[in-house]
């Protein structure tokens, strides 16, 4: 069985890479758009690498009432805003902080007037750190540290700019949380040793008497010295930083896999009015494999195409500034599941259109407008981010927003795909199903 | 005692018409195969042939009844069923992208041949249709008559016990045409398969064919060797004469069969000049001829009588065609109407 379901998708896979149209169609037509949009923002791209992301706006409210750790007085909420806000009279530019370049953060007050700042536009996002931060995250005899939320009121209208914020606010919330659990982790096995050890107990009560016992935590809350440092590549490294071509690429990329999937699926009808889907359904083969064999067929296509323009977008990346830069991230293995998810998003939704329209005419006419229809509202030629929200909420239907966000995603190095992952994979499977129960169904006449 | 490979009972399908409308395109047909005959289904076109092959070849669900193919039911054992057959549609059903080779050996996997077994056979079949020499060229590159050759050759490529040709002759020359036509007498002369013939050209039938089942609208109307059905009209000659635009009396008609010994049945029918008959008196501007159409045993010896009675009565006959029997003249009988009208 599995071999006739391989000499079906075999089939396809051969008549379609050896159509030198298709070539052009599904190959280089995508890519030479993506190259003339590249070109165009060349100069970017041979200044500096990448387009810098610089001086986002961001609001820092302190709302920590900090708390006293064995007689200490300690704000951990002081540790953000000293991270991010930039000490009066510093030259930024001299500050060895690249935070101070990437951010242009302000302390506010309060919540309220930060938020209302975001909403306008004033600010990108807002870092509120709640009253009891420090209380919660300060480790006493008495006290344990408990999970606490800092709020991270980011504007819709900046994506981008905001998962910055939210990748920074995150990775300085583990950094404190690290430090706090390394302290509570060294004083309990102190107190434990102690406790075993009358001699050692005695000892230990001797120096912190005397306060000669006086270690240094600070490494536990410095980024950079720390060696957890959770994220913080995202904070100052490749995450900050945006090529053109990736967003332009992807965008294209997926647009055209969209018309290669609804015309691949749509040859299930061309079979079928050409007679060899009789031919084969004469054949000793169940009606099932026949239709699976095809839509295997036609996601191995989009695989192929999609793989192979991330491919060439890198090539033409790389010749744009004169050295070999891989474009789309370190993370392989999630570049693969992002590739297979959105190509078989695609080969879905093209199996439920040729199972519902009567004649390849037809299906070539819908999902073609389907196709434009999602690369319109999805990405394909403009940011969504420049869309108003409503139209924003219909983007995030649509195949070729979370595949483009995916692949923006990985190139940065951000790992959080597994949103994309999971709309693209549910599309996928739901609509693939339906497809291949509807033409089953319209074949058993 | 004759095996039967193909048994079809109370086989019928009904299909709805656009208006709601529902009609049996195939109506409680019982048909006996014979292992090494080649069955032809005669009719003309829309008259169920196609219908009721895709149902014996499991491509429609018949609304009732069913066919046992080497003992196996098309409906409850597809698959056992289905490799006992060979498909050749009535439309050239390749893929145009791939070689003659290549199409071969797609369609042989289909049928679960093993690599060995499909490339032997592969040769044989190219050997066979003559096309060694063009094996590896597109099949879009091919000739009308070349793809018909290559779309026979698919369907005999695992050596069915059952081969089902549908019109395969249709929209080619007649070289072609003859070759076809051999290649479906040496299936049966070198190979001893069973071959399912359809077509609506009746030469092609009484050629090729051991039986023939005439159909018509969705029912079989005769079945027999083409001898037996011969038989049912009385081995009679038909005499079509042409009488231009004169008008021949019933009078006259009555005559030829109270005067001449032999002569069953005379009618007279307007034909327009194109061949089609004219439709309907208000149709006067189409140019008309007027046809008497005598059945006559011994119709040549009856001539000379017919043409006298009819000058006797006025009218002249412009020419004269003499048909022996054969199947149009039994589909004529049959049902009133020619098979290509």
């Amino acid at each position: 069985m599995l071999s006739k379901l391989w000499a079906i998708t075999w089939k396809d896979l051969y008549s379609t890479f050896t159509d030198r149209n298709l070539i052009l169609i599904m190959i280089v037509t995508p890519l030479a758009l993506a190259t003339i949009i590249g070109v165009a923002f060349s100069s970017f791209i041979r200044g500096g690498n990448d387009v810098p992301v610089r001086d986002i706006p961001v609001a820092v409210v302190n709302l920590d009432e900090g708390a006293e750790a064995n007689g200490t007085p300690i704000n951990n909420g002081d540790i953000f805003v000293n991270l991010l806000v930039p000490p009066e009279n510093v030259d930024e530019s001299t500050e060895d902080n690249p935070l101070f370049d990437l951010t242009n953060a302000v302390q506010v007050a309060d919540a309220e007037t930060a938020r209302a700042a975001v909403d306008s536009g004033d600010y990108t996002a807002a870092i509120i750190i709640p009253a009891n931060f420090s209380a919660k995250l300060t480790y006493s005899q008495e006290h344990s540290i408990e999970p606490v939320e800092v709020e991270v009121y980011a504007s819709a209208s900046s994506p981008t700019a905001a998962s910055i914020i939210r990748s920074i606010a995150e990775s300085f919330a583990n950094q404190i949380a690290t430090g706090n659990i390394t302290i509570q982790s060294t004083i309990e096995a102190l107190i434990v040793r102690a406790q075993s050890d009358p001699a050692f107990g005695v000892l230990f009560a001797a120096a912190s008497a005397s306060g000669s016992f006086t270690p240094d935590f600070a490494p536990a809350f410095t980024p950079g010295e720390n060696p957890i440092t959770i994220e913080q590549q995202t904070v100052t490294g490749q995450a900050a930083t945006f090529n053109p071509l990736i967003l332009v690429g992807a965008g294209q990329a997926v647009f055209f896999m969209m018309f290669t999937a609804m015309g691949s699926a749509n040859s299930v009808l061309e079979e079928r009015r050409d007679g060899t889907l009789n031919r084969l359904m004469a054949s000793p083969t169940p009606r099932y494999l026949i239709l699976l064999g095809k839509l295997l067929g036609t996601l191995v296509i989009c695989i192929v195409q999609v793989t192979a323009l991330l491919l060439a977008l890198t090539l033409i990346g790389s010749l744009l500034v004169g050295q070999l830069q891989f474009l789309w991230g370190s993370n392989l293995l999630a570049l693969a599941a992002v590739v297979v998810a959105v190509s078989l998003a695609a080969t879905g939704l093209g199996s439920v259109v040729a199972a519902l329209v009567r004649t390849p005419e037809q299906g070539n006419i819908v999902g073609g407008v389907i196709s434009m229809a999602m690369g319109v509202l999805g990405g394909a030629f403009i940011s969504t981010d420049v869309f108003p929200e409503a139209i924003q909420s219909f983007s995030r239907l649509t195949i070729n927003y979370w595949g483009t966000d995916a692949f923006s995603r990985l190139s940065q190095n951000q790992t959080d795909i597994s949103t994309n992952l999971l709309a693209l994979l549910g599309i996928g499977i739901v609509l693939f199903s339906i497809g291949l129960a509807i033409f089953n169904r319209r074949l058993n006449v | 005692m004759h095996e039967t490979l193909v048994q079809v009972r109370g086989m019928s399908k009904e299909f709805k018409r656009s208006t709601g409308e529902k009609f049996f395109a195939v109506k409680d047909v019982d048909l006996d195969i014979r292992r090494g005959e080649i069955f032809s289904l005669l009719g003309p076109n829309g008259a169920g042939k196609t219908t009721l092959i895709s149902m014996i070849s499991g491509l429609l669900t018949p609304t009732q009844g069913d066919a046992l193919i080497g003992g196996h039911s098309i409906t409850k054992e597809p698959i056992s069923a289905k490799r006992l057959l060979g498909v050749v549609p009535q439309e050239i059903a390749l893929y145009p992208q791939l070689s003659a080779r290549q199409n071969l050996d797609f369609f042989g996997k289909m049928y679960g041949m093993g690599t060995a077994d499909r490339t032997q056979r592969i040769d044989q079949v190219l050997n066979l249709i003559d096309l060694k020499e063009r094996q590896h060229d597109k099949v879009e590159s091919f000739s009308g008559g070349m793809k018909r050759r290559v779309n026979i050759g698919i369907g005999l490529l695992h050596q069915p016990q059952l081969i089902y040709m549908d019109e395969p002759t249709v929209g080619i020359d007649p070289q072609n045409r003859r070759r076809v036509l051999d290649t479906v007498l040496r299936l049966r002369q070198e190979m001893g398969m069973t071959v399912l013939y359809t077509s609506h050209l009746m030469e092609e039938v009484q050629e090729l064919s051991d039986r023939v089942a005439i159909i018509d609208h969705g029912e079989v109307i005769a079945l027999g060797t083409v001898g037996e059905l011969i038989q049912k009209v009385g081995e009679e000659d038909r005499l079509v004469f042409n009488v231009g635009d004169q008008t021949v009396p019933d009078a006259l008609l009555e005559r030829f069969k109270a005067e001449i010994p032999g002569v069953t049945s005379a009618t007279y029918t307007r034909k327009a000049v194109s061949g089609e008959e004219a439709a309907t008196d208000n149709d006067t501007e189409v140019s008309t001829d007027g046809v008497v159409t005598v059945f006559a045993k011994r119709g040549r010896s009856a001539l000379p009588d017919i043409i006298r009675i009819a000058n006797e009565g006025g009218v002249n006959v412009l020419s004269v065609e003499v048909r022996e029997p054969d199947l149009e003249a039994v589909f004529l009988h049959l049902t009133g109407r020619a098979l290509r009208d």
